[in-house]
């Protein structure tokens, strides 16, 4: 897959400043150009029924660009999106029914309400994915259709409510056919807008994070939950706004309509057709899918009954096989190549900069406690993986954890860094100010300072090393260009610089580890949890990785390092804390450590006893 | 080479020439036609009755233009039109109207087209009959050129209520007051609005209604609802339904051996073969319907009815499924003929025509008359009652409509 | 109480009838990981096998069984090889739409070949009723709640006990360790979706003289076999029938002591409320956040 497409890079980096400066940009005028056809097109040739096709279309396109910002952006797969479509529909016309509201002011309120009822629905159901989601999406859907139609008195129920015909702008209802075309085109617009907008901003890297890898994007310190929700909260109100223009359309409202399973799924449909996730794809899906609907119905619907849904199925069923990338998957990668060869377009250019990292300032002095952990105990099921477990990380030390495998290692890190609940105890940080919190969830923790590696490098495998670096950079940088600026820095200092525009998914495992540190060192922690980083690596790396972490700890950085590497961790720590078995068994400076009997019992042997000399 | 090539030019200017001056040729030689739209639900879970409602108008239409089209000779060219939701059925009407050219349409059986469509037509000066669908807001909403030819809900319920009184209840000797009445309907727009109807028709007077419910029509299982009503000592069940869930009713409440003494249908499911066959003749033995007029109807009050009959099967081969098709053939026949006086296919000189036009009860195919209101309904069409017997479906009251007698008893 | 029994009794025999017609879903959804939502469509064409069958050659719906079982196997095969294998590698929500197109042109093929007619299968007496005490049961509704726990218990032990099952087990619970144990991925999904579609094509044969049928009648069946498969576990047997007497219980009791058309919010509810709860449902393999 194409990543200018993933992420949408090009224009950003030479418009910096200058919104203008884009409008020589190929890919800008060329994509201004086809949208202002869709105006075009019906004024000159004029005829009711292609208004009601542009119409159609711009609307469709509207309702699958919302859509696409859930089920693309935020990879949340809803198939009862017209849940908010109805209740913009229903808002409008009740509104206007009872009090004469007209649908300019009423569309607000419905947008307010579906968000709404966006974020309640969507909250319970965020841990689910897939087809689970889909069909709790769906369930709510016939729940509020059921609902509207039983509660007559207030919704009209089952006989539908009527749009009085008043005619005029301050209705939505005209004799002519080009003001619905130019409030469904703008209507276009607007989606296409926000979606642009979130695509190109600091929200759109977090949901594409969140989609990809949620786990990894915790880590980055982004809070998923959140995201996800204003991704909701967004795509519902444009939904249930565009509702309250089609009630105006159509003049004529009833529950099976407005909350119509089929209707929502064909406008996922769309948005997956043109390509999933894509800024493009879901206008591209509509304008490839609404015509041929229109005319597989005008001229088959007078043949044989159901000969034009059979046509349809058949050939969504075609598309589907033929372009499971979708269209922009498909064909967006020659296309972009093509445009890019037109006047105006611009190659991008990184900046230069140096390997520098920015040394951290925390209040805490030297050798202050940082991370106090006090007892705590995790269980799972009858096992005790984490049995009354106490330390502390000293400000601007290397502490080394080792122990036997199963000891208990990373469950402990995923309690410091709130991936997990201990059962029992504390685990307190000293954030940058100096003050003493108890973080939850790893957000939080990722805002007290705290950044972590994982032991099974979690990479953003389809996006390029500078973005996946970009991530962790936006944890501290508000906008995009300063988040790529130090992408940037910090991809030279682990050497990754000249793998910088490469799809994560091809580096060797030596660059994913490094990738893996280049992301969390990108957000500034004060405190590094690392697990791991230098396993399965040859002895250069091993001696490059040592290297690393002292700069790292030079710079102010307090770290804390599991590792099976024994030469490795005995040179690069200040004190050693040894696990067997979900325990603390023995802690101290590393040739102590090595030396205590219970040590060597647990795993060590005494031929690392002179590691140091080594 | 260059002799084969030139052959195939010189071919195909050929061929091209004879194509283009055939064209020209036949389309000199057609007549003008009128172009009507015909947007009807063929396809989706309407298409069966959608269809049917369909041929009575095309049976009309046939009619007239074999005896020599209207308005002087020219012919009707109908142009069929299929819709499946309001935004479809917007832009049905709005590609009839502006890419074929229609100068009225006629249709649609389902409500819900019905009014996404007609208000399409409004707005572009289009004039709309509407042939089937019952919906009363159609003729409510002060349009100038939209009418509707064939009964509303409103009368369908008051009939069916005014029959217990007037029919059932003195064929079981029983005081009307004194009979235990449900009413059940299916809970899309079409079951609502007629049993809303029948209830509020039915406090109006004074008649005991113990159970109201709704139920959804894509329902498999009713035996719920049987227990219900069979707790409840129900004597009349008013039922307003589609063809599967009629057909789940009958066969449920034998299963569950509950034997009211009457069963109002209202139209939908009731008149359909297709739920006589399903659920067998002996099991629907009995069962009231109120729906249009039916082809089992005393020709006397229906002069032309037997005729139809025998058109309808020589074209489509079996005898007609429901009386929507009656219903359709009626009004557009009743409409033509104002069309024909018009002499023209300005809607406002339409409009005056079908407002003049003038048909007693009892002189038409339906048994309908013909006279609209200001708001452009038929005030002269009222449903008769209907009953099942011996898998026919007969017309038993009024009297002048009337072919068989009231029985009384449901299922054998 | 009399009154009460019956109504349980009503809802266990509507149960039976939603084994049936769920557990082919929960096998395909289970195994394969795909939301078939051409499910209702496949019973439909069952429906109509059944019906031509019994029209044309005279033969008993029960036995008719047999030939649609296997017309719908290959069907099945058909559609996992032909449709859903080239997608195998796409993104999950690419699947469940080629099944959505895949639904629509069987609906309206169904309309094309056959009219928008209800047709309906000659009884036979299979819709008569007996009484066990105060309670009545129709026999085609015995029938198939018989056949519903011979079904379970014989593809339990299908699953368990052959080889083959224990390879589709397999690759339900791992699709990238199976083939590294010598289980050949495809034909273990070509297996399981064909075997599914036969369920339904059973499901179809029994529940044909019960219901008519005609194009649409799937939309009527699939989302309740969904609720049921979710509320059982996919990929669980047990789970579906478990989840098919609730659901069946549900449908009776709310049916009769609160409104017939209030039903599905209810059973509706009891989905979202196990998909945020329990999402692996009540008997699961899977994890519901998958």
């Amino acid at each position: 897959m194409n990543q200018d497409i993933v992420i949408g890079r090009g224009v950003s980096a030479s418009t910096r400043g200058n919104p203008l400066r884009a409008l020589v940009e190929p890919r800008v005028y060329l994509s201004l150009a086809a949208i202002l056809l869709l105006l075009a097109i019906p004024v000159g040739v004029d005829s009711a029924f292609v208004y009601h096709v542009f119409v159609t279309i711009c609307l469709y396109g509207a309702l699958a660009t919302a859509w696409n910002i859930v089920g693309g952006y935020a990879g949340q797969l809803s198939l009862g999106h017209a849940t908010f479509y109805g209740i913009g529909g229903y808002t409008s016309v009740l509104l206007l029914d009872h009090y004469q509201i007209s649908p300019w002011v009423s569309m607000w309120i419905g947008a307010a309400l579906a968000a709404a009822v966006g974020v309640a629905i969507s909250y319970p159901c965020l841990r689910l994915r897939g087809p689970f989601f889909a069909l709790g999406s769906i369930a709510f859907l016939e729940v509020f259709r059921l609902l509207v139609t039983h509660e007559s008195d207030l919704t009209g129920g089952a006989s539908g409510l009527i749009v009085p015909l008043k005619i005029g702008w301050k209705w939505m209802i005209f004799r002519e056919k080009y003001p619905y075309l130019l409030i469904a085109f703008g209507f276009l617009s607007v989606t296409l807008l926000v979606s642009l907008a979130i695509r190109k901003s600091r929200f759109g890297y977090h949901l594409v994070a969140v989609r990809e890898r949620e786990d990894a994007a915790m880590a980055a310190g982004i809070n998923t939950v959140k995201v996800k929700l204003l991704a909701v909260l967004i795509s519902a109100a444009l939904t249930a706004m565009v509702g309250s223009f089609h009630a105006m359309y159509t003049t004529f409202i009833d529950p099976p309509t407005m909350f119509s399973l089929e209707f929502s799924v064909q406008i996922a449909m769309f948005a997956l057709i043109g390509g999933l996730g894509t800024f493009a794809g879901p206008l591209a899906g509509t304008l490839l899918v609404v015509p041929i609907t229109e005319l597989a119905r005008g001229w088959l619907g007078g043949a044989a009954g159901g000969l034009h849904g059979f046509v349809y199925g058949a050939v969504l069923l075609l598309i589907v096989l033929m372009l499971p990338a979708g269209i922009v998957g498909r064909f967006g990668g020659a296309l972009a190549r093509l445009v890019s060869r037109l006047p105006g377009a611009r190659p991008t250019e990184d900046p230069e900069v140096t390997a520098e990292l920015t040394p951290v300032v925390t209040a805490a002095a030297a050798g202050q406690p940082v991370l106090v952990a006090k007892n705590i105990v995790k269980r799972f099921g009858g096992l005790a993986a984490t049995d009354n477990v106490s330390l502390e990380l000293r400000k601007g030390e290397i502490l080394g954890l080792i122990g036997p495998n199963g000891a208990g290692k990373t469950t402990v890190f995923n309690l410091l860094s709130g991936f997990l609940t201990p059962d029992s105890g504390t685990v307190e940080v000293v954030n940058e100010s100096g003050q003493t919190v108890s973080p939850k969830a790893p957000h939080g923790f990722a805002h007290a300072g705290i950044g972590r590696t994982f032991q099974i490098v979690k990479p953003f495998g389809k996006l390029t090393v500078l973005e996946n670096i970009m991530i962790g950079a936006l944890h501290k940088c508000r906008t995009i260009s300063e988040a790529r600026c130090k992408a940037l820095r910090v991809a030279r200092h682990v050497r990754l610089y000249d793998d910088r525009h490469t799809i994560a998914s091809n580096l060797t495992v030596s660059g994913l580890k490094r990738l893996e540190v280049a992301r969390i060192l990108a957000m500034e922690p004060q405190i590094l949890l690392l697990d791991e980083v230098m396993a399965g690596q040859n002895q250069t790396d091993v001696n490059l990785a040592v290297e690393m972490i002292r700069n790292i700890r030079d710079k102010g950085v307090s770290v804390i390092a599991i590792e099976h590497n024994m030469h490795a961790i005995m040179k690069v720590s200040d004190r050693v804390v040894v696990f067997n078995s979900g325990r603390v068994i023995a802690e101290g400076a590393p040739e102590d450590v090595v030396q205590d009997p219970a040590v060597i019992e647990a795993y060590l042997g005494e031929e690392y006893m002179h590691a140091q000399a080594i | 080479m260059f002799k084969t090539g030139l052959r195939t030019v010189a071919a195909v200017m050929l061929i091209g020439a004879l194509v283009y001056l055939g064209s020209a040729i036949a389309t000199a030689a057609s007549p003008p036609t009128i172009k009507v739209g015909a947007l009807y639900p063929f396809s989706g879970s309407l298409a069966l009755l959608g269809d049917e409602s369909f041929r009575g108008f095309e049976l009309a239409v046939e009619e007239i233009n074999a005896s020599g089209g209207i308005q002087g000779g020219k012919k009707i060219e109908l142009v069929k039109a299929d819709a499946l939701d309001p935004n479809q059925a917007v832009g049905e009407a709005r590609r009839l109207i502006s890419v074929v050219g229609v100068q009225a349409i006629f249709g649609t059986y389902a409500s819900t087209l019905a009014f996404a469509a007609s208000q399409v037509a409004e707005l572009s000066g289009v004039p709309y009959f509407e042939l089937g669908a019952i919906s009363d807001p159609i003729t409510e909403r002060g349009f100038k050129y939209t009418f509707r030819t064939c009964p509303t809900s409103k009368n369908f319920a008051h009939a069916a209520v005014d029959a217990i009184i007037e029919a059932v209840a003195p064929a079981l000797k029983i005081q009307p007051k004194d009979l235990r009445i449900a009413i059940i309907h299916e809970d899309s727009l079409y079951g609502t609005t007629v049993g809303g109807y029948e209830k509020q028709r039915a406090k109006e007077k004074g008649l005991n209604v113990v159970e109201v419910m709704p139920y959804s029509k894509d329902t498999v299982d009713m035996s719920s609802l049987m227990l219900r009503l069979k707790g409840a000592n129900v004597d009349v069940v008013l039922q307003t339904s589609y063809v599967n869930d009629s057909v789940l009713f009958f066969r449920q409440m034998k299963e569950a051996g509950f034997k009211p003494k009457a069963v109002i249908g209202g139209g939908g499911g009731y008149s359909m073969k297709d739920t006589e066959t399903a659920v067998g003749a002996k099991n629907i033995e009995g069962a009231f319907d109120i729906d249009f007029t039916q082809y089992q109807t005393n020709p006397k009050a229906a002069p032309g009815i037997d005729d139809f009959v025998k058109k309808y099967k020589a074209k489509y081969g079996t005898t007609p499924r429901s009386g929507h098709s009656l219903a359709n053939y009626f009004g557009a026949k009743a409409i033509f003929s104002a069309l024909n006086k018009a002499n023209s296919m300005d809607k406002d000189a339409i409009r005056t025509q079908v407002m003049n036009l003038d048909i007693p009860a009892g002189t038409t195919v339906t048994g309908w008359g013909v006279k609209f209101g200001p708001d452009g309904q038929n005030t002269r069409c009222t449903p008769f009652l209907l009953q099942w017997q011996n898998g026919e479906l007969v017309t038993v009251y009024p009297a002048s409509a009337a072919v068989a007698k009231l029985k009384i008893g449901v299922g054998m | 109480m009399d009154v009460f029994l019956q109504i349980v009794v009503n809802g266990l025999l509507l149960g039976g009838m939603y084994v049936l017609v769920s557990v082919g879903l929960t096998l395909i959804f289970g195994v394969i990981r795909v939301a078939n939502f051409a499910h209702g469509e496949l019973l439909m064409v069952g429906m109509y096998a059944v019906y031509l069958l019994s029209k044309y050659l005279g033969l008993h719906p029960y036995v008719a069984a047999g030939p649609v079982v296997i017309f719908l196997f290959i069907i099945g095969v058909a559609i996992q090889r032909f449709i859903m294998q080239p997608l195998m590698n796409a993104d999950p929500e690419i699947q469940i739409f080629a099944t959505v197109g895949l639904s629509t042109a069987l609906m309206n093929l169904a309309l094309l070949v056959f009219g928008a007619d209800m047709v309906s299968v000659q009884a036979t007496g299979l819709r008569e009723r007996f009484h066990i005490g105060s309670v009545r049961l129709i026999y085609a509704n015995m029938v198939m709640f018989l056949t519903a726990v011979t079904l379970v218990v014989g593809l339990d032990l299908f699953l368990t006990r052959t080889y083959m099952g224990r390879a589709i087990r397999a690759t339900s619970q791992n699709r990238l360790a199976a083939p590294l144990m010598g289980i050949n991925v495809k034909k273990v999904y070509v297996l399981t979706f064909g075997i599914g579609a036969g369920c339904v094509g059973l499901a179809a044969a029994l529940v044909a003289p019960t219901y008519p049928v005609f194009p649409t009648i799937g939309t009527y069946f699939v989302l309740t076999a969904f609720v049921i498969v979710v509320l059982g576990g996919m990929g669980s047997l047990y789970g579906a029938f478990a989840g098919s007497m609730i659901i069946g219980l549900i449908d009776s009791l709310s049916g009769f002591y609160i409104a017939p058309d209030l039903r599905e919010v209810v059973y509706f509810l009891i989905f979202i409320i196990i998909l945020i709860v329990r999402p692996t449902g009540l008997f699961g393999l899977g994890r519901g956040s998958e």
